[in-house]
């Protein structure tokens, strides 16, 4: 039992990234339909961010951060800029920004290993190592603040969503472009902003994850993937659900490495199998959208 | 009679090539020969029937690692090793097309990704048979009918192979199958509504050019006479569908454009670059659908036009 509930606080950090990411692609997908792969790239360079502001150049955490993140809504708003925006105006089929961040995401990956070269960089801890004990849970001082700051989050877009009336628009969008147009919507600022608040997403999770994966120029492409299957267990229809997916990503993965008779590196393999199973037998999710 | 001309010369010129160059210059241009078998098939299934995956190189992993496996490992003759490799091909290709092909749009894409990333958790665990993250080496292709067909004579089979697969897609393209793809591409409920139907048309186009990267794979095994699995990972994955693109999708000669492109731009470019190459095909990429989404070929149907 301690040994689960050891295991679980470390597997809900884990989890509340994965869900972090699923975050990042929903709300990018809601408004747009637009499956943005680049979003493990966008952690990367979030972790990469983390590197170079935190451990080279000493700035504080909470500073730090902030520039990151300010740094990654004038990404997610430039990649919108220049490879979304021009695809949509011109009426180009939905699969055509898809397959254009495909390009994008090799773009940002290559910049990446050119700049600090393809060996692994640290990204700081900003409470240190040390470990803390809340009742029967423990785990370090990393993974409650990973917890923390992703239901914070959570916490902002839930209510963003679901009270105020900017993110009203971005539900009509999604319903339905054409008639959130006709209402008055700006559709080309709700894709840019969402594309923005993707990037911001993204980035926060590559800081968080980078102490402990550190940050390296091929961590992009693996995140991708287990906050896509995060996205696809929760459902794209709810915030919650991104949480949930996440979580649920991290358990059975954890679960897996320690308790099922298999090789280790066999457990790379539960999220992809998750990813399989979840796209063809419940394509639209654990939880349904709100009608 | 002037086509079945037409393709003998296209053999003879492509053939005469690997008696020219040198012995390094031959193992490129095999490389490039099945890079652009790759790209035939795979714009068969991406640019005339419209699916977008990401399992073609693990399709060409499993024709390769298949084929060393049942001829080293299971110690068959080479006749029955080639027709287990290729069933084996084939029963994945089903097993993964059945149930993914109802998926819409990048949401197969991921599916065969999954599929894909799996294929290589498989290869690295799994022992001696594929030999883990190492892959296998030291083997030697076997005398086939009493011939040895190493070196430049290798180039020939596979210049074979290519053109093969060239005119088996070509075929199918110009008949019906081709047609209905093309339809299912463009739209799906208007071609079901013609008769057409979508799932199974999706699944045979799926095998088949799964099928077709596995025979290049079985091919690929005996180039460097060693299989292992980064070369049939998600990079490559994306390369091939970057070629297909910026040749122009949906065009065989868009195909062959893209991939002689890309696959020679390295060797221009590592002077200047290094090995960042794959930033400039990312570039090239985002560059092809902002502004000239038809490809390549495109370009040149408007400069023939005049």
């Amino acid at each position: 039992m301690q040994d689960f509930l050891e295991l679980a606080v470390g597997a809900a950090a884990s989890g509340c990234i994965y869900g972090l990411l699923a975050l990042a692609y929903l709300v990018m997908i809601r408004p747009t339909g637009i499956i943005n792969f680049a979003v493990g790239e966008w952690a990367m360079v979030g972790a990469f961010g983390g590197f170079l502001v935190l451990t080279q150049w000493h700035w504080p955490y909470g500073l730090g951060m902030a520039a990151i993140i300010a740094f990654m809504l004038l990404v997610g708003w430039l990649t919108e800029r220049i490879t979304v925006r021009p695809l949509l105006e011109r009426g180009a089929p939905v699969l055509a920004p898809i397959l254009a961040l495909l390009g994008i995401l090799v773009v940002f990956r290559e910049s990446i290993s050119l700049i600090f070269g393809p060996d692994p960089h640290q990204v700081p801890y900003p409470f240190g190592f040390g470990r803390l004990e809340i009742g029967p849970l423990a785990g370090s001082y990393q993974s409650f603040f990973m917890i923390g700051t992703s239901l914070a989050v959570f916490a902002a877009a839930w209510y963003f969503f679901e009270r105020t009336v900017a993110g009203k628009c971005f539900e009509a969008v999604a319903l339905n472009r054409r008639a959130a147009a006709l209402m008055g919507i700006n559709l080309a600022r709700v894709t840019a902003l969402s594309f923005a608040a993707g990037g911001a997403i993204a980035g926060l999770a590559g800081i968080l994850i980078g102490p402990n994966i550190s940050a390296h120029y091929l961590m992009g492409v693996p995140l991708a993937i287990q906050g896509f299957t995060a996205l696809v267990i929760g459902g794209v229809g709810r915030v919650a659900g991104a949480l949930l997916g996440g979580l649920l990503l991290a358990f059975a993965e954890q679960l897996t490495v320690r308790y099922a008779p298999v090789p280790p590196g066999y457990a790379q393999g539960v999220p992809l199998v998750l990813l399989m199973i979840f796209l063809i037998v419940r394509p639209t999710g654990l939880l349904k959208a709100r009608a | 009679m002037k086509s079945a001309a037409l393709w003998l010369a296209a053999a003879v010129l492509l053939s005469a090539a690997a008696f020219v160059l040198g012995e390094y210059h031959n193992d490129v241009y095999r490389k490039l020969l099945l890079w652009i078998a790759l790209a035939l098939s795979y714009n068969f299934i991406f640019g005339i029937a419209g699916q977008v995956t990401f399992s073609h190189f693990a399709f060409y992993g499993i024709g390769a690692y298949g084929i060393v496996i049942l001829l080293f490992y299971a110690a068959l003759p080479w006749p029955l090793a080639i027709l287990g490799a290729i069933a084996l091909c084939v029963v994945l290709a089903l097993a993964v097309a059945i149930p993914a092909t109802r998926l819409e749009g990048f949401y197969l894409a991921l599916a065969t990704m999954a599929f894909a990333q799996l294929f290589i958790v498989v290869l690295n665990e799994g022992g001696s048979v594929t030999g883990g993250t190492g892959g296998l080496a030291s083997y030697r292709l076997p005398r086939i009918a009493g011939l040895d067909l190493t070196g430049r004579t290798y180039t020939v089979v596979i210049v074979l192979l290519v053109l093969a697969t060239a005119a088996v897609l070509r075929r199918i393209d110009n008949s019906w199958f081709g047609r209905a793809c093309r339809a299912v591409r463009d739209n799906a409920e208007a071609a079901a509504a013609m008769g057409i139907d979508v799932a199974r048309t999706k699944v045979i186009a799926f095998t088949v050019a799964s099928v077709l990267a596995g025979i290049a794979g079985m091919a690929y095994a005996f180039v460097d006479n060693t299989v292992n699995p980064p070369i049939f990972g998600l990079e490559n994955a994306f390369l091939l569908l970057f070629m297909v693109i910026v040749g122009g999708s949906g065009r065989h000669a868009g195909a062959v454009v893209g991939t002689v492109l890309l696959y020679l731009l390295p060797f221009v470019l590592s002077p200047l670059i290094g090995q960042h190459h794959a930033l400039v095909f990312g570039v090239l990429m985002v560059a092809a659908i902002l502004l000239q989404p038809r490809g390549l070929i495109a370009l040149y149907d408007r400069f023939a036009r005049r």
